[in-house]
């Protein structure tokens, strides 16, 4: 059995994976991504996925982020088992619950950094007053509210990667997930986001979870969860 | 994109305000020297176009048309078939006995007369004809020649009298230079030794627009005479002018269609290149319906800049080669043949401005389906990781 140490026994599950398993080619050559996890996660972690390629991380947070169906097994993230959700609902559920931090970023080029973080709550249907308000926090809290109507082309990978994480946090979501976050930055500007997105979490308990081979962000987690094989090999919680 | 679709859209109106420019003229010129715009008949004359069928009490008739709003001018015709013969050749006519005077405020025949041509009744010397270039050509006859007209008086009586060629006109219709002869009516009218009646008036308005209205008031008021309006009179023309409008917009639709093709070619490119905005824009949450608005909106914003810019620059260049004209003078000689001026005044009519204006937001939806369900069709999870 991994060796669980829970640090969060105040804190409420916020998602819970239920026998989840993911097989690609299930009718010709079966490759199992994922095979029977069983996992939680409680409001405030912040946890790092690791394992070699092809261990199932990438499957795993598509699958938590609802952008992939899963073959098996139910996730329920707030009491939803989004694997029951219809495309639209779906869709929606993401808007309203779940923040994504892409590995290459993938801001808009044509819009501001202010735009490219105020779109989510367009979405959302928020007001402009509110809108603008939010947005201003958010650049401000990634430490880049001298650079709100700049272009990406015009920011740093670091500041781009900061900007995806405000536009993460601008729909309030209940987690963020985080695709490899640091791979392309250089050394600095990674150690950089991840302060930036350490300080949210604990003070504004906001939930991450990334996958990732950074060694650097294996060493800010509090909880590393190992996966091979499609299978969890590692849970760890590490002490404060 | 937008090049193309200027490009394509300012060539096409161009196009086709050439090709409209060319009808126009020939329409107007067939309505100014030949048809005017109403005729009256009696309705007998027009079975057979034998000329005892005249129109009873002509003057007072043309007075109280003369007295019609709208209307510019009104004229008598005598019109008599007959033969023109002269030492070389003969050939059948149709004599069209005018006053000058009166002929001159509704027809503009005298206008097609070169000044290689003569003039058209000058002095007040008798017998003078004014004949088609056409008729001159095939009679083999010049300027001051004389010819022979005959035909039949109203007795049935065969009568001829020589006249002296005083003027040659050339119009865009050669079926018309060749069969038309004009003469002063009481020229004709001594000859016959009495009145040879009036057998047409003719109308000209002071707008071809008031055309119905004063068609209606002239059958109500003259219901024993026959009214025609110049598309009746000349259907053929009534129908080019119908077939160019529809021309119009099929060759608009050609170029829009071709059009098509290059919006949809170029918003697939865009889709291409920006899956991983996409991608990453339904990942966050944006609604499939969102995104088929956003790549509509986007092909028929990108549309519209090209269709706006390129009626703009359209209208600038049609309006100023209808100012200037285009000389093809060059060709002159096939343009004739086929009844065109040698100079082009392009024209285009404003409405045709509003419906392609339409045509081009319908060619932009329809060109961003296609690109817009190749959007929807992606899936957010590859299309985030497409490099």
């Amino acid at each position: 059995m991994p060796n669980t140490q829970n640090l969060t026994h105040n804190a409420m599950n916020i998602i819970e994976i239920k026998n989840l398993s993911k097989v690609y080619d299930e009718k010709t050559i079966p490759v199992y991504a994922l095979n029977g996890i069983d996992l939680s996660f409680k409001e405030g972690e912040f946890t790092s996925i690791v394992g070699p390629s092809g261990s199932g991380k990438t499957t795993m947070l598509n699958l938590l982020g609802g952008l992939d169906a899963p073959t098996g097994g139910d996730i329920i993230i707030d009491n939803t088992d989004i694997t029951g959700l219809k495309s639209r609902q779906l869709i929606d559920f993401r808007l309203r619950n779940i923040g994504f931090v892409f590995q290459s970023f993938n801001l808009i080029p044509v819009l501001t950094a202010k735009e490219n973080v105020e779109f989510i709550m367009q979405l959302q249907g928020i007001s402009k007053d509110q809108r603008d308000k939010r947005t201003l926090e958010l650049m401000n809290s990634v430490g880049l509210s001298d650079k709100i109507n700049t272009r990406p082309n015009k920011l740093s990978g670091g500041q781009q990667q900061r900007v995806a994480v405000a536009r993460a946090l601008a729909s309030k979501p209940k987690f963020i997930l985080a695709d490899e976050p640091t791979a392309n930055l250089d050394s600095k500007s990674a150690e950089n986001l991840l302060e930036i997105m350490e300080k949210l979490n604990k003070e504004e308990n906001i939930t991450f979870i990334f996958s990732t081979h950074d060694a650097r962000v294996v060493a800010k987690a509090r909880r590393v969860i190992t996966l091979e094989d499609g299978k969890i090999v590692g849970d760890e919680m590490k002490n404060e | 994109m937008i090049v193309a679709i200027i490009l394509g859209l300012t060539g096409g109106i161009l196009t086709t305000s050439i090709i409209t420019g060319m009808i126009d003229q020939k329409v107007r010129a067939g309505i100014t020297n030949e048809i005017s715009h109403i005729q009256v008949h009696n309705p007998a004359y027009l079975k057979n176009y034998e000329s005892e069928f005249t129109i009873a009490h002509p003057d007072s008739i043309s007075s109280l048309i003369s007295k019609l709003p709208g209307v510019k001018a009104v004229c008598s015709r005598t019109r008599i078939t007959g033969m023109a013969a002269s030492p070389n050749d003969a050939a059948g006519i149709l004599i069209v006995g005018i006053d000058p005077a009166a002929e001159k405020k509704v027809s503009g025949l005298y206008t097609s007369i070169p000044d290689s041509g003569g003039g058209y009744f000058t002095g007040i010397r008798k017998n003078q004809i004014v004949i088609g270039r056409k008729l001159a050509d095939k009679l083999k006859i010049r300027l001051k020649s004389k010819m022979v007209i005959r035909y039949q008086n109203n007795d049935g009586n065969l009568t001829e009298a020589a006249f002296t060629v005083n003027g040659i006109f050339q119009t865009s219709n050669p079926a018309f230079d060749e069969t038309n002869v004009f003469v002063k009516k009481r020229d004709l009218d001594l000859i016959t030794g009495g009145d040879n009646g009036i057998q047409e008036i003719a109308i000209l308005l002071n707008n071809i627009d008031l055309i119905p209205e004063t068609e209606i008031a002239l059958k109500t008021r003259f219901k024993d005479l026959d009214v025609e309006n110049w598309m009746e009179i000349r259907p053929e023309m009534g129908f080019i002018t119908s077939a160019i409008a529809l021309e119009v917009y099929i060759l608009m639709g050609i170029i829009l269609f071709a059009l098509a093709f290059g919006i949809v070619n170029t918003m697939l490119m865009i889709v291409f290149e920006r899956t991983r905005e996409l991608g990453m824009l339904m990942a966050v949450g944006m609604s499939k319906s969102r995104v088929f608005r956003m790549i509509m909106l986007e092909t028929v914003f990108l549309t519209m800049i090209g269709g706006v810019i390129g009626m703009i620059l359209s209208a600038a260049l049609v309006g100023f080669l209808h100012q200037h004209g285009i000389d093809l003078s060059s060709v002159s000689k096939g343009l004739g043949a086929y009844g065109f001026d040698s100079k082009i005044f392009p024209f285009i009519k404003k409405d045709l401005y509003f419906n392609l204006s339409l045509m081009i937001i319908c060619t932009g939806v329809l060109s961003a389906i296609m690109p817009a369900r190749k959007a929807l069709k992606l899936k957010p999870v590859e299309a985030i990781r497409v490099e």
